[in-house]
C-alpha cells in the first residue's frame, strides 16, 4: 500500500497541538503585565505576525516545489557550514521540548506531588514521548488528532464563567497602564511558536496548496483558543488581580464545581498532559529528523533515546519554576529567531540557485 | 524416516492400493473392503462416511454389478478419477470412499460430515433480528452466507491452513466492492502461516494480525451471519475457517468493536442511544476504579462535601491502602466472571449469588473494602459487559488494571499518563495496514454517522472510508 | 520488531513507578483531617506593649463509624497564621489538609485590622479552592465553632449551608475567595462579606460587612440587606418585607416577593467637570401579603403602592449610599462605572478613594408589581 501522507486536517491539528500547551496557564497574566488593560487584544496582532511567518514558510514550500528543507540547504551550502547549523537547531528544538516537559511536571509537582522528585515525573513523560516519537510522523499525527478530540470538550468549560463574567471589568482602556510592548510581544509571541516545525513536514504532506493553508488554520485555532481564554480572564478577574496571579487559568479551572466532582481543576490540569506531550513530541521529532539527516545510518529509536537522554540531563539544570520560566523564555526567543531566520535563509538559497541556473 | 524421504516423489505418483494402505498403516479406523468378483477395492474411514448412504449408493450397486456395470458405474459423474497421490489421500481424509479398479483409482463422496445444528449464538445474542449463527462446518457457514448474498459477485478463495490439520479456509469478498489490495494482503498472510494446526477463527486472527503483541483485537470475529454479511457488503473481506463458528472480518477499526447488528434493527434514535451508551460504558470501565484509587489516594479535594464523610467513614474501616483494596475487589470480580463463564448456567447463578451477596456484603461488613468501591467496581464490571465484542471487553478490562496501578502511584497524572499511553499505542496500530483509529485518525467526519451514532438509513448511503471500496455508494453493484 | 524492546521499556517504566510509589505524597483519605471551617480572631495581648495574638480555630468533621463524634475543633493561639498550622497539627492524629476548606471566619476585630495577609495565604495555596467562603463573625469565633448546637452537630457545615441559602435569597452577597480577591484588587469596587453571630442556640446572619481595602469599616443591617443587594447587582430572586411606616403612610406593611431587580449606574459630567452618579433601579415583584388601606386589586391603588415602595427603596438606598460614602467604602462598584466613563490618564490622575465620598450620587427607583396573588 502506498505510503500514507498527512492530510490537511492533521496538519492543522499538529500545528495547534504543538503551539498550545502549558503557556496557556500564565498567558493572561503575561498579557496583563505587558500590555495593560485589555491586553488580550495584543494576541490578534501577534497572531498576525505568526501568520506572516507561516506565509514566509509557505513561500519556501512553493519555491522549493515541496523539496525538503535539507535538500534545499544541501543544494548550495557545504557540509561544514550545514552541520553546525543543523546541530544548533536540533539542540534548541530538543531542549525546548524537554524544558516544556519540565515546566509541566514542575507545576504538577507544586499542585499535588510536593515531595516527589520532579525528574522522576519527567522520566514518565519522557517515556510517553519516546513511544510517541518512534512511531513516526504519520502515527504522531494520528495520536495528536485523538488527543485533540479527547481534550476538545474542554471548551465547554467556558460556559461556567458566564455568570461571573462582567463587561464593566474589561474597562474601556486599551493597552494602558504599565506596559512593556517590546518585551511583552517577544514573550507572548513564544506562545505561538510551534508552527515553524511545519518546515519539516514538506516531504510528508500531500502536495498542494492545502498544506500551508492547514498550518494557517492551525495557527488561527490556537489564536482563537488563546483569545477566548484570555478574554474570559480579563472579564472574570479584576485587572490588578490578574497581574498578581501566576497561573490565572489554573485558578479559573479551580473555580468550577460540578455536583459530583468538586475541584475539577486537578483532573483538568492532568488533561493538559495531552497538549504538553504533543508539544514535546513534535520538538523531539523535529530534532530527530535533523539528527537523522546528519547521520543517515543511525536507527530512529537510537536517535530518539539519545536525544531524550541528553536533554533529560539538561533539564536537570533549571530547578525552580522561575528559572524554568526564564529558560523557556530564552529558548522561545531562539525559536522565534529560527522560525523567521530559517525560512528566510531557505528563500535566499532558492533564489540564488534559481538565478544561477538561469 | 523412510516415508518422509519418499514423500516428495510419491505425492505425484499414481495412487495405488498398496501405497494407500501403507499411508494409513496404523490407523485402526481405516476400512478396506474387497469385492473379488468385480476386482474392486474400497478404502475409507467408516465414521467419515455415512454408512447407510454408503451401503445404498456404493456398496450394493458394486456388489450386484458385473464387469461392464462397474465401468458404467465408475463413469458416473460423482466418481472422480484421481491421477496423483496427494489429492487422493486428502480426499480420503475428507471423507471420500476410495475405489481401486484395474490400476485406476476413483473417489466418491457419499455423505456430508455430521454437524451441530444451526443455533442461536450464545456469545453474541441479540433481541431482535435473525437468530441463526454459524456452526463448525465451513460449508454450512458458506451456505448461510450465500443464501443471504445472492450475487455472483460473492467470490471465494479456498486456502488451506495447518500443516497437519489441513484446515479449509475460505476467503470471501464481493467483487467490485472489496478493495483487492486487502484481499491479496489477507490471502498472502494466510498462505504464509506455518503452523501445525489452526483450530479456531480467533486463533487464525492472531496469525494474520498486524500487531500480534498488541493488547487490542485488531480483527473482529463474529458468530452472527447477519454481522458477517453486513461487513461483506460494507466492502470488508470475511474469512470462514472450517471447524470454527467464528468468522473473521477485516479490516476493522477500534470503534467497530462497539457496534452490534441490532443497532440497525432498531429505530435509529434507539440505535444511536445504545451506541453512545456503549462508549460511555467504555469510559466507565476504563476509568471508574482508577478514579476511585486516584481520588482516595491523592486528590481528596475532588470529593464533594456530602460524599466526603460517607467515603471516609467506609474507608476508615479498611485496613489497607486504596490500591490493594481496589485490586482485591477487581480480582474477585474477575474470578467470579471467569468461574461463571466456565460453569453451566444453573451453577453460574449460584456463583452470582455467592459473589454478589455473600462476598460483596461480607467484604464491606468485615471491613475489607469500602462500599463505594464496591459500587465503582461493580459498575465498571457491568459496563464492561455492555461492549458487544467479548475479546474487546476482555482487553479493556486488562487495561483497567494498568490504569489502577498508575493511578495509585501518580493519581490523576498517572491515570492520564495511562490514557495517553493507550492512545499512543492505538494510534500506531493498523488492521490489515488500515489505520485502526479510523475515522478519528485519519479524520473522516462522514464516517462518524455510522460510528458514534447510528444515523437514519437515508444518511447511510456510503460505505465506510476504511473499506477503500472502489464502489463507495451503497447501491447497485455497478454504478 | 517492536515487541521485545517495548516490553523491556515497559518494565523499566514499571520499575520506575515502583520506586516512586515509596514517596510520601499520598494523601490517603482516612488519614486526613479535612479542615472544613477555619476561624481567625484577635486575642488582645495580656501585657500592653506586646502585639496582639491570633487565635485560630478549625473545625474538622469526623467520620466516626459509631456515629457519636461528628466533628473536632482545635484551637491554637499564635503570633502568625502560618504558625497555626504547625501548632494545630500537634493536636491531632490526622494530617490536616486544607483542600476541603469551605469557609473561613474572621473575628470582627481582626477584620477591622485587615485580613489581607490571610487572603494572601489562601490564594497562594493551590490546595485551597476559589470557592471558600469569607465571613465576618460578630463575637467570639472560637466559641461559635466550639459550641454544641443541639440541632446542628457540625457547626461548620451548618454555617456553610446557611450562607448558601441566604445568598440564594439575596439576603447576603455570596462572597467566596474569588469574589473577595477580585473586588479587593479591583480599583473600582470594594469587597464585602456577610456577618454572622451566635443567637441563643442557633447562629444567625448579622448583616453585611463593608470593606475598604482589606479592612472592615462598616456594617449593613440585615433588614437593609436587600436594598444593598439591589444596589450592588442584578438579581432574579429575592424577598423583602417593607414597612412603609417610616414614610408616614400609616401602618402599612407588605411582603414584596419574587423580586427581579436590575440597576443601572450612569455617570454624568457636570459643566465644571464635577461628577455626579445616577443609580436607576428597576424592581419587579409580586405582593402576596399586604396590610394597609389600599386595595391592591385595583389598578390605581396598585400604582400608588408602587410609588410608595419606590419612595421607600429610594430613600433607604440614598441613606445607605450616604453611609457608604462616609465610610469611604465603594461597595456597590460606582468606581467601576466612573472608571469606564473616563480615559485612562484621567482615571490614573484621580484619586478615587478621595473623590468617592464627595461625589453626588442620586438614586431613583421604579417598582412594578407584577401580580398580587390569586385574590382581589
Amino acid at each position: 500500500m502506498a505510503k500514507e501522507k498527512l492530510y490537511p486536517f492533521h496538519v492543522t491539528i499538529l500545528t495547534y497541538m504543538t503551539q498550545t500547551g502549558v503557556v496557556m496557564l500564565s498567558l493572561p497574566r503575561i498579557l496583563a503585565e505587558n500590555f495593560g488593560y485589555n491586553g488580550w487584544m495584543a494576541l490578534i496582532g501577534l497572531s498576525g505576525i505568526a501568520a506572516l511567518n507561516i506565509f514566509i514558510i509557505s513561500l519556501v514550500y512553493r519555491l522549493g516545489k515541496g523539496k525538503s528543507i535539507f535538500q534545499i540547504m544541501e543544494m548550495s551550502l557545504p557540509k561544514f557550514v550545514l552541520y553546525p547549523l543543523y546541530s544548533f537547531i536540533a539542540c534548541i528544538w530538543a531542549v525546548t521540548g524537554c524544558i516544556v516537559a519540565k515546566n509541566y511536571v514542575s507545576i504538577f509537582q507544586m499542585i499535588s506531588f510536593n515531595t516527589t522528585h520532579v525528574m522522576l515525573l519527567k522520566i514518565m513523560v519522557d517515556i510517553l514521548v519516546y513511544f510517541l516519537v518512534i512511531k513516526g510522523i504519520y502515527n504522531i499525527s494520528k495520536a495528536l488528532t485523538s488527543f485533540y478530540w479527547v481534550t476538545s470538550w474542554m471548551y465547554l468549560i467556558l460556559f461556567f464563567y458566564f455568570k461571573d463574567f462582567e463587561w464593566a471589568r474589561m474597562t474601556p482602556f486599551f493597552f494602558s497602564g504599565e506596559t512593556h510592548f517590546v518585551e511583552g510581544s517577544m514573550s507572548v509571541f513564544t506562545s505561538f511558536i510551534g508552527y515553524e516545525l511545519s518546515l519539516l513536514l514538506f516531504p510528508y504532506v500531500e502536495k498542494g496548496k492545502k498544506f500551508m493553508r492547514a498550518v494557517q488554520i492551525g495557527n488561527l485555532l490556537t489564536t482563537l483558543t488563546y483569545i477566548i481564554i484570555c478574554f474570559i480572564c480579563f472579564g472574570f478577574y479584576s485587572f490588578e488581580q490578574l497581574k498578581l496571579m501566576v497561573y490565572p487559568m489554573l485558578d479559573l479551572l479551580s473555580y468550577i464545581k460540578l455536583p459530583f466532582i468538586e475541584r475539577i481543576d486537578n483532573l483538568l490540569f492532568a488533561f493538559f498532559l495531552f497538549t504538553t506531550v504533543s508539544t514535546i513530541a513534535m520538538y523531539i521529532w523535529a530534532s530527530q529528523e535533523i539528527v537523522k539527516r546528519m547521520i543517515p545510518k543511525a536507527k530512529v529509536k537510537v536517535i530518539v533515546i539519545l536525544i531524550i537522554m541528553a536533554v533529560f540531563f539538561i533539564a536537570w539544570i533549571p530547578d525552580t519554576i522561575p528559572e524554568i520560566g526564564e529558560w523557556l523564555q530564552y529558548l522561545g526567543y531562539t525559536d522565534t529567531v529560527i522560525a523567521f531566520g530559517l525560512p528566510l535563509m531557505l528563500i535566499a538559497i532558492l533564489l540564488v540557485n534559481k538565478r544561477a541556473r538561469q | 524416516m523412510a516415508l518422509s524421504k519418499s514423500e516428495d516423489n510419491m505425492d505425484n505418483m499414481k495412487p495405488t492400493l498398496q501405497h494407500t494402505l501403507e499411508e494409513f498403516k496404523d490407523c485402526a479406523d481405516i476400512l478396506h473392503r474387497t469385492l473379488p468378483e468385480t476386482g474392486i477395492d474400497m478404502v475409507f474411514f467408516e465414521h467419515l462416511v455415512g454408512s447407510d448412504q454408503f451401503t445404498r449408493d456404493v456398496a450394493i450397486p458394486f456388489m450386484d454389478a458385473n464387469g461392464d456395470d462397474v465401468k458404467r458405474l465408475l463413469n458416473r459423474s460423482q466418481y472422480e478419477e484421481m491421477n496423483t497421490n496427494k489429492p487422493f489421500i486428502k480426499a480420503i481424509l475428507e471423507g471420500a470412499v476410495a475405489i481401486f479398479h484395474n490400476d485406476r483409482s476413483y473417489v466418491v463422496y457419499v455423505s456430508k460430515p455430521e454437524a451441530r445444528s444451526i443455533q442461536q449464538s450464545e456469545t453474541e445474542a441479540i433481541i431482535t433480528g435473525p437468530h441463526d449463527s454459524f456452526n463448525e462446518v465451513a460449508e454450512i457457514n458458506m451456505s448461510l452466507i450465500r443464501r443471504r448474498v445472492k450475487s455472483s459477485h460473492l467470490k471465494s478463495i479456498l486456502l488451506e491452513v495447518g500443516e497437519v490439520t489441513k484446515t479449509r479456509v475460505y476467503v470471501l469478498y464481493l467483487d467490485d466492492l472489496a478493495n483487492m489490495e486487502y484481499v491479496n494482503e489477507l490471502q498472502s498472510r494466510i498462505e504464509k502461516i506455518e503452523i501445525d494446526s489452526v483450530l479456531d477463527g480467533n486463533m487464525l486472527v492472531q496469525y494474520i494480525d498486524d500487531f500480534p503483541n498488541s493488547i487490542f483485537p485488531l480483527i473482529p470475529t463474529t458468530e452472527r451471519v447477519d454481522a458477517a454479511v453486513s461487513r461483506l457488503v460494507a466492502g470488508r473481506i470475511i474469512v470462514v475457517v472450517d471447524g470454527s463458528p467464528s468468522v473473521i472480518s477485516a479490516p476493522a477499526s477500534f470503534f467497530e468493536f462497539f457496534s452490534s447488528p441490532d443497532d440497525y434493527y432498531q429505530r435509529w434514535m434507539l440505535g444511536t442511544a445504545t451506541r453512545l451508551l456503549r462508549f460511555i460504558a467504555f469510559i466507565i470501565t476504563v476509568t471508574f476504579t482508577a478514579m476511585y484509587v486516584s481520588v482516595t489516594t491523592f486528590h481528596y479535594e475532588m470529593i464533594p462535601e456530602d460524599l466526603l464523610l460517607t467515603l471516609t467513614e467506609s474507608r476508615s474501616r479498611v485496613p489497607f491502602p486504596p490500591i490493594y483494596e481496589a485490586l482485591l475487589l477487581e480480582a474477585t470480580i474477575e474470578l467470579l466472571r471467569e468461574a461463571g463463564a466456565r460453569l453451566p448456567t444453573k451453577i453460574g447463578q449460584t456463583i452470582g449469588i455467592v459473589g454478589g451477596i455473600v462476598i460483596g456484603q461480607a467484604a464491606v461488613q468485615a471491613g475489607l473494602t469500602s462500599n463505594i468501591l464496591i459500587i465503582a467496581v461493580a459498575s465498571s464490571a457491568i459496563a464492561s459487559f455492555v461492549i458487544p465484542s467479548y475479546v474487546m471487553s476482555a482487553s479493556i478490562r486488562l487495561i483497567r488494571f494498568g490504569l489502577i496501578i498508575l493511578a495509585s502511584v501518580l493519581g490523576n497524572l498517572g491515570l492520564m499518563m495511562g490514557i495517553v499511553m493507550v492512545i499512543i499505542h492505538l494510534a500506531g496500530l493498523t488492521s490489515l495496514k488500515a489505520s485502526y483509529l479510523t475515522p478519528i485518525a485519519p479524520m473522516n467526519v462522514k464516517d462518524w454517522r455510522d460510528v458514534f451514532i447510528r444515523s437514519p438509513f437515508a444518511w447511510l448511503k456510503e460505505r465506510p472510508s476504511m473499506s477503500k471500496s472502489p464502489n463507495m455508494r451503497r447501491n447497485k453493484m455497478k454504478q | 520488531m517492536i515487541p521485545l524492546r517495548k516490553k523491556a521499556l515497559l518494565l523499566q517504566l514499571f520499575a520506575a513507578l515502583l520506586v516512586l510509589s515509596g514517596c510520601g505524597d499520598e494523601k490517603i483519605l482516612e488519614r486526613l483531617g479535612f479542615i472544613h471551617t477555619a476561624g481567625y480572631e484577635l486575642v488582645p495581648a495580656e501585657n500592653s506593649g506586646e502585639p496582639d495574638k491570633l487565635r485560630v480555630t478549625i473545625a474538622v468533621p469526623k467520620a466516626d463509624p459509631e456515629g457519636k463524634i461528628k466533628r473536632e475543633t482545635m484551637t491554637a493561639v499564635v503570633a502568625t497564621s502560618k504558625e497555626a498550622r504547625i501548632e494545630l497539627s500537634r493536636q491531632t492524629e490526622l494530617s490536616l489538609v486544607s483542600g476541603q476548606l469551605r469557609s473561613t471566619l474572621f473575628g470582627a476585630a481582626l477584620a477591622r485590622k485587615g485580613i489581607g495577609e490571610h487572603i494572601d495565604t489562601f490564594v497562594r495555596d493551590p490546595a485551597i479552592s476559589q470557592r471558600v467562603k469569607i465571613t465576618v463573625v460578630n463575637g467570639n469565633v472560637q466559641h461559635l465553632l466550639n459550641k454544641r448546637y443541639a440541632e446542628h452537630p457540625r457547626p461548620g457545615q451548618y454555617i456553610d449551608r446557611m450562607l448558601d441559602k441566604e445568598a440564594e435569597a439575596m439576603m447576603i452577597p455570596n462572597v467566596t475567595l474569588y469574589d473577595f480577591t477580585r473586588d479587593y484588587y479591583d480599583d473600582g469596587i470594594d469587597a464585602v462579606a456577610p456577618i454572622i453571630r451566635e443567637k441563643g442556640k442557633d447562629i444567625t446572619i448579622d448583616g453585611i460587612a463593608l470593606f475598604q481595602g482589606d479592612r472592615y469599616v462598616a456594617r449593613i443591617d440585615p433588614d437593609d440587606s436587600l436594598i444593598f443587594a439591589i444596589l450592588r447587582q442584578n438579581f432574579k430572586r429575592g424577598e423583602m418585607s417593607i414597612n412603609l411606616n417610616s414614610l408616614g403612610y400609616g401602618k402599612e406593611k407588605l411582603l414584596f416577593s419574587s423580586m427581579v431587580s436590575s440597576r443601572k449606574i450612569k455617570v454624568n459630567r457636570g459643566e465644571n467637570g464635577g461628577l455626579s452618579v445616577q443609580i436607576r433601579m428597576l424592581v419587579k415583584g409580586s405582593v402576596l401579603e399586604y396590610v394597609g388601606d389600599l386595595k391592591i386589586g385595583e389598578e390605581e391603588d396598585r400604582h400608588k403602592l408602587e410609588k410608595r415602595i419606590a419612595e421607600y427603596l429610594t430613600s433607604n438606598a440614598q441613606k445607605m449610599i450616604d453611609a457608604m460614602q462616609r465610610h469611604k467604602a465603594d461597595s456597590i462598584g460606582i468606581g467601576k462605572h466612573v472608571r469606564n466613563s473616563m480615559s485612562y490618564t484621567e482615571w490614573k490622575s484621580t484619586n478615587w478613594d478621595e473623590l468617592y465620598p464627595n461625589i453626588e450620587v442620586r438614586c431613583s427607583t421604579e417598582v412594578v408589581i407584577k401580580n398580587f396573588g390569586k385574590f382581589m
